[in-house]
């Protein structure tokens, strides 16, 4: 019983985290552009005279989202019309679950995992979930009945297959260094140092692998500069159908996306919760000092360090998006195909045979 | 005719490899992003406040300085006894290329003066503002000097300035009452000669 | 006849032509104030500086006669010079008034500064202060500053009208133009003086600010005011209607022809064009009720057949008019004299019939018939009067009883009147300048009135509406236009034999029995 209520509240905490994110990202987005373009971005909204620099935008934009009329294509499918919102986020969130957040926390003798499912398989788990994210973009392309919304289902649909093999191939290498598909153990074994004085992330022993992976998630986020199913002023979409709320799932999902773009990163490639040379009885330097911590202090050092690798990535992603100029559809094609395929598959066979030359452990 | 063939360069190894791109496009915009990230700080501060973070001005708390030649809403000059400088010689009518100018001329009682516009009404909704008129003017009667930028409405008809809101800029849609001494048509009198020019005369003693 | 050579050309003048007028022959244009070639010379202005060879000084064209050998230069320097001075001191005590000027546009200061003055002005002192906005009389008001005394005014009324209402009083830069103590300027033709000032000292009190005259567009017509016919300009603006309160027309200016007007025309002619704009029908009336040309045109073919009509037609109508009413009304009654009262007329211009087009009429052998007794006699039950109002000419009591009697009461004219209010049918006409045609006036000249601007709203040509009711009334006259009616009436009409629109021209033709 206890356990059910442990996992429930862990699920809350994500839930809430990874939500509030997100609506905070149509914040990041308006202000960081502005910031970036010597603008002042979005500041007008306020409560009782409170503009607290725009904050209160994100909430109008909800409040707005919501008491807008849900149009319905009327020769559309009206049922998969409506569930391939819920598709996208649900399984966009979904892909939550598996991210470890913390390291263990001993509470009253019970050891918990901060991460909301401890699965043997958190990794392809998380992979079948973003790849099950395709259906609720096809679905509302196809499910609009309109030419455009359907090329655009169409375009998103080939890009993300594309670049989710690139993707899956550049994990490949790391898996193969760590030896396990278990989130939880791979950020572990991440917090080994090198030579003692080098943590051993993802990013130190596969930094080809992270390029791939980067380059290529995004463009399963459909964002700049990878926003050709849908250009917001440009190029009609998959969701030109959409409005309301149902509108906002899709825009939701694009942030939820990005956020985990952004746990993926951190916890393949930056050592998830890991605080480098900080090991659960405290800091142990390289130089020889150390300095204890309590337990408490070093799950919550943990999580505040996952975070800020998390934010960021977001930062990067926002940096990126507003930095790049969009690719042509043959140019993203050729990226994918012949440019981070080959790599990626370059990449895990010169990490096996290194392995394999290294202490034949395989 | 002869054909010029313009071959694109071809792109070098680190071009195609796209990252350094990419890495000084970031610089770019990181280096705006923390410059202006900071100097809003310092502002909330207090601080460095002659650098600006942004070139966006918050119109309308805080106008743009406008240059001493901009040309904003019109305005036509007024003599010492409240009548207008303008002797209606309709030449910014003629010259307006947008035909937005309409002047009705009226008997001046004094012979050294001889011509006034009894109706004289701008169609903002149609202007271009070019300023011809203001160029053309003999009188110096017209001005385009009024700093009123903000000119709106929900109607084409609330675009109309009519003589009262030309000689004082300061009035505002809906103009309240008829204030003007002499003979004039105004649109709050739907159209009819209203004034005298005994009225004038005496709110000049 | 000398010749002489002006700007290089040879010209041979008339014997005791000035030079003024040979190099006008050559199509040379010499300044002119004081000079009009319908008044004696006065050469008091000196614009018309020219440079006579061998002759030390520069000669005033306008009063130099014209010599064998003579070797005249209008634009050399010298004489541009010369005549810059000339314009720099008639502006001296010029007030610049140009912009509250009814001249302003049309003005001769203006032109020639710009033609050849365009000089800076060096006049600083205090300029001299006259009179200004003086009414002198119904239709002319004088500004004294403006005037440069030409005297032009003045020789006119001596010499053309031969009233004698100006004078030019003092001397030096105080002498003014004025009229003579106890005069107004009302003679009959007193608005001439207007057209022939050279500046905006004289200036009309009807066009008076109305508008500015390069917003005038202009055609040439015929007054219709007498059998005289004098050539006109007609002045209208059409595209700002907030002038004028909408009205089209807003002065009418004589227009040179040697044989008819010359340079003049009276002031009731000139004035008396407020009825094409006011109080005119603008819609088909049924008993006074509006209704639709279709149907009146309907209704009226349908009833005439059985009817015995009269027709009053007009001698205001053109000649194609009348003729389509004499070629489609042929079984009827008709007449196109009414009795008028002869009006005013004098040994100039003015003649007493007033309707520009009686001779035409009598040409076409339209006949005096007293109609109107006919009807009331009850010898015919059906009328169609063409603009005349029969209560001004008859008597309210004579139109009630018509139109009691009448089982069919047809009015086609321009403006509402008793008349039309008690018509069977009242057709809106086009007035006289809405149209084409022609007028043969007294002397038998014909000449021809052009449509300035298209009819008033739903009124409709004379002409259009007989071509239609012929039509309707299956008597199909297949002419599309007033230029082929003319053509089908020269057929016919041995006065009118091998004549049309051009060779009529703008200046009229002259006819003869
Ligand atoms: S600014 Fe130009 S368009 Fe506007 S009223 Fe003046 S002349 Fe006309
Ligand atoms: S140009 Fe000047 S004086 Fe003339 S009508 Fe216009 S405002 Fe009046
Ligand atoms: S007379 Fe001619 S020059 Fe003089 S004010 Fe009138 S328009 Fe101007
Ligand atoms: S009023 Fe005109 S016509 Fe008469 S003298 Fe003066 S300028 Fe000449
Ligand atoms: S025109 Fe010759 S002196 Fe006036």
């Amino acid at each position: 019983m206890i356990d059910v209520a442990i996992k429930l509240g862990l699920a809350m905490v994500v839930f809430f985290g990874v939500l509030n994110l997100a609506g905070l990202h149509t914040w990041i987005e308006r202000k960081q552009s502005a910031i970036i373009q010597d603008r002042i971005g979005a500041n007008r909204a306020s409560i009782f005279g409170f503009k607290l620099l725009g904050l209160f935008h994100p909430l109008a934009d909800a409040v707005k989202m919501f008491t807008k009329e849900d149009i319905i294509p009327a020769r559309g499918d009206k049922v998969l019309h409506t569930l391939a919102p819920a598709f996208s986020v649900f399984f966009a969130l979904a892909a939550f679950a598996a991210i470890p957040f913390g390291d263990r926390l001993m509470l009253g003798g019970r050891v918990i995992e901060l991460q909301v499912a401890k699965l043997d398989v958190a990794l392809l788990y998380i992979f079948a979930m973003l790849s099950l994210g395709v259906y609720g973009v096809i679905l509302a392309g196809f499910a609009s009945r309109n030419n455009y919304a359907l090329l655009g289902g169409l375009r998103a649909t080939a890009q993300m297959i594309s670049y989710e093999i690139a993707l899956g191939i550049a994990i490949i290498g790391l898996i193969l260094v760590y030896q396990t598909l278990d989130l939880q153990d791979l950020v572990r074994a991440q917090g080994k140092l090198l030579g003692g004085w080098i943590p051993l992330w993802g990013i130190v022993v596969q930094p080809v692998a992270f390029f791939v992976f980067v380059t290529a998630a995004l463009a399963e986020t459909k964002r700049i500069p990878f926003d050709l199913p849908e250009g917001e002023s440009e190029i009609i979409g998959y969701f030109v159908e959409y409005s309301g709320m149902k509108f906002g799932m899709f825009f939701l999902t694009d942030f939820l996306e990005t956020i985990m773009v952004a746990c993926l990163a951190a916890t393949l490639f930056f050592g998830g919760w890991q605080v480098p040379y900080l090991m659960p009885d405290g800091f142990h330097f390289p130089w020889g000092g150390s300095f204890a911590v309590s337990h408490w202090t070093y799950v919550l050092m943990g999580v505040a360090s996952f975070s800020l690798k998390v934010l960021f990535f977001c930062w990067l992603f926002m940096q990126l998006r507003w930095t790049l100029p969009r690719f042509r559809y043959d140019q993203l094609m050729k990226l994918g195909w012949l440019g981070l395929f080959p790599v990626a598959v370059a990449n895990v066979v010169v990490t096996a045979s290194v392995l394999y030359w290294l202490g034949g452990r395989n | 005719m002869a054909v010029k063939v313009v071959r694109r360069r071809e792109l070098t190894f680190w071009e195609k490899l796209y990252i350094p791109q990419i890495l000084s496009g970031l610089k770019i915009t990181s280096k705006h992003f923390f410059r202006n990230l900071l100097l809003h700080i310092a502002h909330r501060l207090g601080l460095l406040k002659h650098l600006r973070a942004s070139v966006t001005y918050q119109y309308p708390e805080e106008p743009r300085p406008l240059m001493s030649r901009f040309r904003s809403r019109h305005r036509l000059t007024v003599r010492d006894e409240g009548t207008p400088r303008c002797v209606g010689c309709m030449l910014c009518e003629t010259v307006c290329p947008a035909k937005c100018i309409t002047i009705l001329a009226g008997e001046h009682p004094d012979p050294n003066v001889e011509k006034y516009p009894v109706r004289f009404d701008i169609d903002l909704g149609v202007c271009v503002y070019c300023g011809y008129c203001v160029e053309v003017c003999p009188e110096d009667a017209i001005r385009m000097d009024s700093g009123i930028l903000d000119v709106a409405a929900y109607s084409r008809e609330e675009m109309k300035l009519d003589i009262h809101e030309l000689m004082n800029p300061a009035l505002r849609k809906p103009v309240g009452e008829c204030n003007l001494p002499f003979p004039h048509q105004c649109r709050l009198t739907g159209g009819q000669i209203k004034g005298s020019w005994e009225e004038v005369a005496s709110g000049r003693r | 006849m000398p010749a002489l050579t002006i700007d290089g050309r040879r010209i041979d003048a008339p014997d005791g032509s000035t030079v003024i007028q040979a190099a006008e022959q050559a199509g040379i244009f010499i300044a002119r104030y004081c000079y009009h070639p319908g008044l004696s010379i006065a050469g008091n202005c000196r614009i018309c500086l020219v440079e006579v060879e061998k002759n030390p000084k520069l000669q005033i064209a306008c009063n130099t006669p014209v010599m064998e050998g003579m070797v005249v230069h209008t634009n050399s320097g010298k004489a541009e010079d010369g005549r810059r001075a000339v314009l720099e001191f008639l502006l001296a005590n010029h007030p610049l008034d140009c912009p509250v000027c009814d001249q302003s546009g049309e003005c001769d200061l203006q032109n020639f500064y710009m033609n050849f003055g365009l000089y800076d002005p060096r006049f600083e002192e205090q300029k001299v202060k006259k009179k200004k906005a003086v009414a002198i009389g119904p239709h002319v008001m004088l500004d004294q500053e403006r005037c440069i005394l030409c005297s032009r005014c003045v020789r006119f009324t001596d010499e053309i009208t031969k009233t004698g209402e100006f004078g030019i009083f003092n001397r030096g830069d105080k002498a003014e133009l004025g009229l003579f103590p106890g005069q107004t300027l009302d003679n009959a033709y007193s608005a001439n003086v207007i057209d022939i000032c050279p500046v905006g000292a004289l200036t009309e009190m009807d066009f008076r600010f109305k508008a500015r005259v390069w917003y005038l567009s202009s055609a040439p017509s015929v007054c219709n005011g007498c059998a005289q016919g004098c050539n006109i300009d007609v002045h209208f603006v059409l595209n700002r209607p907030h002038l004028n309160d909408g009205a089209r027309i807003m002065r009418l200016k004589p227009r040179y022809n040697p044989d008819v007007n010359q340079w003049w025309m009276c002031d009731e002619g000139r004035f008396g064009f407020g009825w094409i704009d006011r109080g005119r029908l603008t819609k088909v009336l049924h008993h006074g009720v509006q209704s639709a040309w279709d149907e009146a045109m309907a209704a009226i073919a349908s009833s005439l057949p059985q009817l015995r009509l009269g027709v009053i037609a007009s001698a205001q109508l053109t000649v194609e008019e009348l003729f389509l009413i004499r070629e489609v009304f042929h079984d009827a009654q008709i007449t196109a004299s009414v009795p008028e009262a002869p009006g005013s007329s004098d040994d100039f211009l003015i003649q007493a019939d007033k309707n520009p087009n009686t001779l035409g009429a009598a040409w076409l052998g339209f006949a005096q018939r007293d109609i109107v007794h006919d009807a009331l006699q009850g010898r015919i039950d059906a009328l169609w009067v063409f603009g005349h109002d029969l209560a001004k000419l008859f008597g309210e009591e004579t139109l009630q009883e018509l139109s009691s009697k009448l089982r069919l009461f047809v009015y086609s004219g321009t403006n509402e009147n008793p008349t039309s209010s008690s018509a069977t049918w009242a057709l809106p006409a086009a007035a006289y300048l809405e149209k084409e045609g022609t007028f043969v006036n007294c002397h038998g000249r014909i000449q021809r009135v052009r449509q300035a601007f298209p009819p008033l709203l739903d009124s409709r040509e004379d002409w259009r509406l007989l071509l239609d009711l012929a039509r309707q009334i299956n008597r199909p006259r297949h002419y599309r236009n007033p230029q082929e009616i003319f053509l089908g009436l020269a057929a016919t009409e041995v006065r009118f034999k091998n004549l049309n629109y051009e060779a009529i021209g703008t200046q009229g033709f002259p006819l003869h029995d």
